[in-house]
Order: structure tokens, then C-alpha cells, then sequence
């Protein structure tokens, strides 16, 4: 149902991650589903695409491209403060309670521990989309 | 694996468009000057030129790819013979930045067969300028060599009234988003004829960005507006695609090529 409408209304999605295999899987998976799907591996590269392009959702690893390795969370609160319409995800596989925290404050609406398959992924994706909708 | 700063920054990764802008006065047009517009490298994210200049922002990297920018451009403009005059984009922190900038842009561009007396410096930002004086330094010795001043997005983020008075432009560049429907909203009209007043004063032109609308063409030119940009008259395209199609809008552009392209 949610795949009609993320084609009918031209939903974009943002993914964010260092990790090559897991962005070419997300941008398989959700454009399979009807979204359209930008990938980003750096912090900046994701900033400079949120900050001219609407998206209905972004993935943001706590790792991108870069050293201090939560730039996940710094993408999560730029995201929010820009467009708080948006939803957020955010992926970690080392998450603490404080970084989960921490991403709930800046405005992640879901905090998840990798590893996850792509489905249960997009349950979580197609459950906040919906919820917004 | 390597970045995207470092791929924006190795020679032949940047190419560069040329938008016409248009003189329309009593009922004639002709070309005015040529606006390069960058594009970033093919395939990735930063293909279009917000994004790239927003990425160049962001990593704080913008006196590097303004240069990277700029010799693209002069490069993809050497091809032009010298009748046309060209407009590239620079940010306003490069030129509080980069002290070296006005003479690297005349050496490039003389390296380029260029005289810098062709071109229009736009001013580009969305931060104010962080060295003031640099940067008011920096457009005096680009007035020196013989370049001209645009501040583009006027009315828009810091290109304001203190901009206006500190930078002198030359040419006010209007923003789409006050172009756009101007035909059937007052409110846009009465903001287009307060710069157009301004510009008379303070004896600048204005060019009417983002003229993608019969109706909105119509409504810039009645408010004495004669400089068009848009994809109404013309879309931003490579050069060799105008040496082998070289009418826009009635007007053409045949005599700027070299006979390379003829």
C-alpha cells in the first residue's frame, strides 16, 4: 500500500552510511518499493542534500566517512532543526543508552542496533511514514 | 577511498554551462552575456551546482573549489571569441578568504585568452562576508583590473541593503523566487519595482533570474527590467551544443565561436 503511495507522491529517502554494501542494499530495496533514494557517505555530502532537497525519511548511520565517529548524530539534529517534518532513523551497532538518548533529544524518531535485516528495516521505515502520513 | 573534495578538486571532474542573458529592449533581443554555471562530478550527488557549492560550504572548502571552479570556467570559456561577456560565481567568504583571488582570477583568465574586462564577478553567499575588509579590498582590486560587480539572489539571505552599499554592484541579480508568478501577485511587484528604483539611484542594472513564464517575461519588462535569465529564453547548456544550435530565443550566437565550431 505505502509503496503506491511513496511512487504517487515521489517520497525521497535519505540514506546515510560509510558502509558501501549496506547503502547499496538500502537504495535496492526502497527504490524496489517505490521511493526515490539518494545515498550519502560523508556528513557533509548528507548536509548539502538535506539542506536543498525534502525528504520524507533519512537513515543516518552513527558512522559516516569522517573521525569522529558519530556524525550520524550530527546529521539526525541538522536534519530535525532544518525540517522537523521529517523522520529519522538512526543506525548504530554500538550504540549506548547515552548516544541512543543523545539521538532522541536531537530528534531521532527511531534508534536502531545493527544488525538488522532490510525488512524489519523497512517495517520500521513504513511504520513512521505511515504515522506521518 | 577517495573523497568527493578530492574528486571536485582533480583537473576534468568539473564541467561548466553557459546560461545566455538576455538584453530585451522595445521588442529586440540580444545577447547580453553568458553566465557560466558549474556542475559537479557526474554521477554523484554533487552534480548540481547548489549541492556542490552547499558540500564546498560545509567542509569549509570553498577558496578551493571557487578556484576549481573558476579555472573550469575559464577554460570552457577560452573557446569564445572575445565579443562575449561572461559571469561567474564567487562566494563572498572566498573573497574575504582568499587574499590571492583577484589576481589569480587575472591570470587565469588572461592565461585562458580572456581579458578580465569580459567579466562579471557574481557575488554568491549565504554567510556574511567574515573579513570585511578583505573582502571590500578584494572587489576594489577586481574593479581595478576591469570587472565588473553582480550580487546575486539580491533581496534574499545577506545579499541585503548593507551588501548592496558595501559591494557597489554593478548589476542586481533578482531571485527566482521573486520573479516567479510576479504576473499575479502585487505584493512581488511592488518588491521588484523598490529594486528597480534602487538600481536606477544607484545607477546599477538589473537581471531578472528564473524567467521561466511568458507572463512573468511580460511583467519584469513593463517594470523597465531589460536583463533575462531563464529557461523561458534559454537553458543552460555546453558551449559545443550552442555552436551547433546557436539560435536562442531569435537571437544568434554564431559570431562567439571560434572556427573550430563553425
Amino acid at each position: 500500500m505505502l509503496s503506491a503511495h511513496a511512487r504517487d507522491m515521489g517520497l525521497r529517502l535519505l540514506v546515510a552510511s560509510d558502509e558501501e554494501p549496506s547503502l547499496s542494499a538500502f537504495q535496492k530495496h526502497f527504490t524496489a518499493c517505490g521511493f526515490q533514494v539518494d545515498c550519502a557517505r560523508e556528513l557533509e555530502e548528507a548536509e548539502a542534500l538535506a539542506s536543498r532537497i525534502h525528504y520524507a525519511l533519512v537513515v543516518a548511520d552513527l558512522r559516516l566517512a569522517g573521525v569522529i565517529g558519530v556524525e550520524g548524530l550530527h546529521l539526525v539534529g541538522f536534519v530535525h532543526n532544518r525540517c522537523p517534518a521529517t523522520r529519522l532513523i538512526l543506525l548504530a551497532d554500538h550504540g549506548s543508552p547515552e548516544i541512543e538518548s543523545e539521538a532522541r533529544r536531537l530528534g531521532a524518531d527511531a534508534f536502531i542496533r545493527k544488525p538488522k535485516s532490510m525488512p524489519d528495516l523497512a517495517q520500521v521505515v513504513f511504520g513512521l511514514l505511515e504515522g506521518a502520513a | 577511498m577517495t573523497s568527493l573534495l578530492d574528486r571536485i578538486l582533480t583537473p576534468g571532474e568539473l564541467s561548466v554551462v553557459f546560461q545566455p542573458i538576455l538584453e530585451v529592449r522595445n521588442g529586440s533581443r540580444a545577447l547580453h552575456a553568458l553566465e557560466c554555471l558549474i556542475r559537479g562530478p557526474r554521477g554523484t550527488n554533487l552534480e548540481p551546482a547548489e549541492i556542490l557549492l552547499e558540500y564546498a560550504r560545509r567542509k569549509r572548502e570553498e577558496c578551493r573549489v571557487d578556484r576549481a571552479c573558476l579555472s573550469t570556467a575559464f577554460m570552457a570559456a577560452s573557446m569564445l571569441q572575445p565579443e562575449a561577456r561572461l559571469c561567474i560565481n564567487v562566494h563572498a567568504s572566498t573573497l574575504s578568504l582568499d587574499a590571492g583571488l583577484p589576481r589569480f582570477i587575472d591570470e587565469t583568465a588572461r592565461t585562458n585568452r580572456i581579458d578580465p574586462s569580459r567579466l562579471t564577478v557574481e557575488i554568491i553567499e549565504h554567510l556574511p562576508a567574515c573579513e570585511e575588509a578583505v573582502f571590500l579590498r578584494a572587489l576594489d582590486s577586481l574593479r581595478e583590473i576591469g570587472i565588473k560587480i553582480a550580487l546575486d539572489d539580491i533581496g534574499l539571505g545577506q545579499s541585503n541593503y548593507k551588501m548592496i552599499l558595501d559591494a557597489r554592484p554593478d548589476y542586481f541579480k533578482v531571485d527566482r523566487y521573486l520573479v516567479m508568478g510576479a504576473y499575479r501577485d502585487s505584493r512581488r511587484q511592488a518588491i521588484l519595482e523598490s529594486i528597480v528604483r534602487l538600481a536606477v539611484r544607484l545607477d546599477a542594472r538589473v537581471v531578472a533570474e528564473g524567467v521561466e513564464d511568458a507572463l512573468d517575461l511580460a511583467t519584469v519588462l513593463s517594470m523597465g527590467i531589460d536583463l533575462i535569465q531563464g529557461h523561458l529564453l534559454s537553458e543552460a547548456r555546453p558551449l559545443p551544443e550552442f555552436a551547433a544550435s546557436p539560435r536562442v530565443a531569435g537571437v544568434c550566437l554564431r559570431h562567439l565561436f571560434t572556427p573550430t565550431f563553425s
